[in-house]
């Protein structure tokens, strides 16, 4: 099926992106309430029934506020900023497929899903590398001197944790034999999920790709460019209103699409057992429901991790991924080509 | 509370200050007078007889007929016994005393303390700023001479 | 802006200590460094104070903090209020324990006049003293996680829970004066407001919560690695040094150094207990830190030590103050005392016969323990990075309303 590419992108992307969008503002109020419970505190209770509508109104607040440039800021670069994780976000959603069903020929095809591309997971970690960029010109154009730190410690982040990344997701690249997270699911799906079929490798595998993600999206314990109790707030420092409400919306949604791809790569994606046999629109109802279930897991996990943990140090943050993370990624990457090539998985 | 000094270190400073510091009888009890040359000295003596712990500095004014007089007191206190020692010295119109900082590193701001508040300068202080008030303050408040309502900028 | 280059490691000069005036030009013409305000205005500074810092990269080369932000003037206030009308106003300066600034100053000139305090009144006080200890290193755990994992962070939620304790602590001490924070319930000669019905009961039930969450605590810091690599071996403090500086209170035990006012020059009911003193010999962040949550330990004893042995008898050994000028300090008199509160030894110097026909003191010089462990920063900062600023002012605790003064 060939469509326009505009159309494909109108009636792929749209609903995606609005759902996602949605999900995050769901998010941050589920964060909020999740917060507040282990803080013993009551959390978001006003606008909505518990407070559910309360993000909408956080956007609307932030739409309203002021819009500061300070004097000695590049203008241009202050400006554009902000959008461009939004946009990277959003172009990573594209190759997460969502959903799946077994199709006539007995493989696991994807539904909710805007590019099956090729190349998927190269596309994501290349993505994801450029995230530092905005967060640079951010801090860069900011001209102020915490957000220059932060922007330093983000570039030395992002850039370094990357490689874990990169070798984390190597595994289910060598396992599987394909770049595209798609076909990825659909190996899942016959040969059970990437955790599981390659025994301890496998869950080692995912827990580095889960603590890179963790660095990537800025999550504590690793949150050294926002750091707000010594660097004030980081990049963002100079920003107000909207432009600042869209570095924390992507904050959630980086999130939610880290725990999306980890689910993606080792939990099955939208696999689920029992389905075959199940009309088509209710296998993909189904498994778009796991999906969600098996995401919001590893989401909440990143949250309560964030609520009960402190913040490493940057040398420390360093440290760790140099030391330990990257020499054990090319030990998990070996462990995994040798199996391979003696046909164990 | 002024406790009594032991035996040796009473002793070393009754060879050294015998009129201060008599070999028998108590002390005065608001701090023994010592001459304002002779402050370092006795900081770096008790300090020697385990006065490790610097607890602090206070300057006082005394506006009297014949000018100004000022007093400064400072509290040692020996960390192994737990009991505190001071001492006072009096200075003139133009009050001057030796820093402790070389020998106590925490001398440095209390002395700047009571530079700002009192205006006692501390000769050989590596830094003699104020500490509380702003830069350009003038004048020293805790004189006596210093009204509480004096206008200072910018709220003059 | 260069990257942290090794030459400049190499040729910085090591002393024994470091010299917190140290030139800059002197220092290493070459580095390129970068000068930075912490505050006034930044979620770290427990109050309204600055540290200007030279950094090379993230390191710390020199550190000058400055105070006096908060500067009311309260010395030269001291000149012009009566002896009576003191106590509300020391409740101002450690706003984390305004109990014990009451007994500072109370204390100082009861010591100053001779006069004696009921047996009841020492008991109360000094369980006052050790409840308002455990409030005030509740809070301090609290802020001191929040530096280190975050506002928006596991130290927040260590915070609340804090926070839910002391909340507790308040009730007691509305429930025995009156008010949640400015009590004014200490005066010369013994207590204001007398032991209510009921209140020894609610003390032991505070006290059970406390004990029964302190392993919550202990589990949520001792037991998180992140927290112990953040703090262990950071702004070491030497024990000479801390001598020098004059450290109090956790931070001078902290560094070695067995030195308790309350067992070493007792006041309160002080004398007829054992404390029990925490001391810890590495003076980093992380000795500073178990020293106070030992020191919480130590308090909850005391508290149930005592509160059951209130005796009986008066709580003021003077009449009911009717008029500001009913006590009146000796002229010529002059004086130091000092006890321990939960940041170390509050001092009071006062010289005797001052306004308003002697009922003020002539000059009253407060010692706060928070100022001299704020002058310890340029010290314990060099050599660190911009993340060990906060972790070690923080576990130094001072509380800027009463370095400021």
């Amino acid at each position: 099926m060939t469509l326009n590419p505009w159309l494909h992108g109108l009636v792929y992307g749209l609903p995606v992106l609005l759902g996602v969008m949605g999900v995050g503002a769901l998010a941050s109020w589920w964060e909020r309430k999740f917060s507040a419970r282990m803080q013993n505190r009551i959390g978001v209770d006003v606008f909505g029934p518990f407070g559910v509508l309360q993000p909408f109104a956080d956007a609307l607040k932030m739409l309203q506020k002021e819009d500061l440039v300070p004097r000695g800021a590049d203008k241009t670069m202050f400006f554009i900023a902000p959008a461009f994780p939004v946009v990277l976000c959003v172009v990573l959603l594209g190759v997460v497929p969502f959903a799946g069903y077994w199709d006539d020929t007995g493989t696991w095809a994807p539904a909710i899903l805007i590019s099956n591309l090729d190349i998927g997971i190269l596309w994501v970690l290349s993505v994801s590398g450029l995230m530092v960029f905005p967060l640079w010109m951010a801090g860069w154009a900011s001209n102020n001197k915490y957000a220059l730190l932060a922007a330093m410690r983000t570039v030395a982040q992002g850039v370094s944790y990357e490689i874990p990344m990169v070798l984390a997701a190597l595994v289910p690249v060598i396992v599987a034999g394909d770049l595209s997270i798609a076909r990825m699911v659909a190996w899942q799906a016959t040969h059970g999920w990437m955790v599981f079929s390659l025994p301890v490798v496998g869950f080692l595998a995912f827990v580095l790709f889960y603590l890179a993600s963790l660095a990537e999206a800025n999550r504590i314990p690793f949150d050294i460019p926002e750091a707000e109790s010594e660097l004030v707030a980081g990049v963002i420092v100079e920003y107000t209103g909207i432009k600042s409400g869209l570095f924390i919306l992507t904050e959630y949604l980086h999130t939610f699409i880290a725990s999306a791809l980890a689910t993606a790569m080792f939990f099955g994606g939208g696999h689920m057992p029992f389905l075959a046999g199940l009309p088509a629109i209710a296998q993909i109802v189904l498994s778009a429901t796991a999906m969600l279930v098996k995401t919001s897991m590893l989401f909440v996990s990143i949250y309560w991790i964030r609520w009960s943990w402190y913040r490493f140090r940057s040398d420390q943050l360093m440290e760790l991924c140099w030391y330990y993370l990257v020499p054990g990624g090319l030990v998990l990457v070996a462990c995994t080509a040798v199996s391979v090539s003696l046909g164990w998985v | 509370m002024m406790s009594p000094l032991p035996a040796p270190v009473r002793a070393a400073l009754a060879a050294r200050w015998p009129e201060v510091f008599p070999a028998e009888g108590d002390l005065d009890p608001n701090g023994p007078l010592v001459p304002a040359d002779s402050h370092y000295d006795l900081a770096a003596l008790l300090k020697e007889h385990g006065y490790l712990l610097y607890v602090t500095v206070v300057a006082t004014h005394f506006p009297t007929p014949e000018g100004d007089t000022f007093e400064v007191a400072t509290v040692l206190r020996n960390p192994s016994t737990g009991k505190a020692f001071w001492w006072r010295c009096k200075l003139g119109a133009d009050p001057v005393i030796a820093t402790l900082f070389p020998l106590f590193a925490g001398a440095d701001w209390q002395e700047r303390e009571q530079f700002d508040l009192v205006g006692v300068r501390f000769a050989g202080h590596p830094d003699l700023r104020r500490l509380m008030l702003p830069e350009d303050w003038e004048g020293h408040p805790l004189r006596k001479s210093y009204a509480i309502d004096t206008p200072h900028a910018p709220w003059r | 802006m260069t990257l942290p280059h090794r030459e400049a490691d190499v040729t910085l000069p090591k002393p024994a200590r470091k010299d917190p005036h140290v030139d800059l030009e002197k220092l290493d013409a070459a580095a390129d460094l970068m000068a930075i305000n912490m505050g006034p205005q930044h979620p770290s500074t427990h109050g309204v104070m600055r540290i200007k810092l030279w950094l090379d990269g993230e390191m710390i080369v020199k550190a000058v903090p400055y105070c006096g932000y908060l500067h009311r003037g309260v010395e030269k206030l001291c000149e012009r209020l009566t002896v009576v009308q003191l106590t509300p106003i020391v409740d101002k300066h450690d706003y984390v324990s305004p109990m014990t600034n009451e007994q500072a100053l109370n204390i100082a000139f009861e010591r100053m006049l001779g006069l004696e305090v009921p047996r009841r009144a020492r008991y109360m006080r000094t369980i006052i003293a050790e409840i308002q200890r455990i409030a005030s290193h509740l809070l301090w755990l609290g802020t001191f996680t929040l530096d280190i994992g975050g506002t928006i962070g596991g130290g927040a939620s260590l915070m609340m829970y804090t926070f839910r304790e002391r909340e507790a602590i308040l009730d007691v001490f509305e429930m025995l004066t009156g008010a949640r924070f400015h009590y004014n319930t200490h005066t010369v000669g013994g207590q204001r407001h007398d032991v209510p019905v009921g209140w020894p009961a609610a003390v032991k039930k505070m006290i059970d919560a406390v004990d029964a969450h302190m392993p919550e605590y202990e589990q949520q810091c001792y037991g998180n690695d992140v927290l112990v690599l953040r703090t262990k071996g950071v702004g070491v403090i030497d024990r000479e040094l801390a001598l020098e500086l004059g450290l109090s209170g956790p931070n001078l035990r902290a560094s070695g150094v067995d030195l308790d006012l309350r067992r070493d020059e007792p006041f309160s009911a002080y004398d007829e207990i054992k404390v029990n003193v925490a001391v810890a010999t590495d003076g980093d962040v992380y000795a500073r830190f178990d020293v106070r949550m030992r020191e919480m330990h130590e308090s909850i004893r005391i508290v149930r030590e005592l509160i059951d042995s209130i005796p009986e008898g008066p709580i003021c050994s003077q009449k009911p103050v009717k008029v500001p000028f009913a006590v009146k300090l000796p002229a010529g008199r002059q004086f130091y005392t000092a006890i321990e509160t939960p940041r170390g030894e509050l001092g009071t110097y006062v010289i005797g016969g001052g306004a308003e026909k002697g009922a003020a003191p002539y000059r009253l010089k407060f010692r706060p323990p928070s100022l001299h462990a704020m002058s310890a920063l340029p010290y314990a900062l060099v050599g660190h990075t911009v993340p060990d600023v906060v972790a070690i002012l923080g576990s130094l605790d001072p509380i800027l309303g009463e370095v400021d003064r």
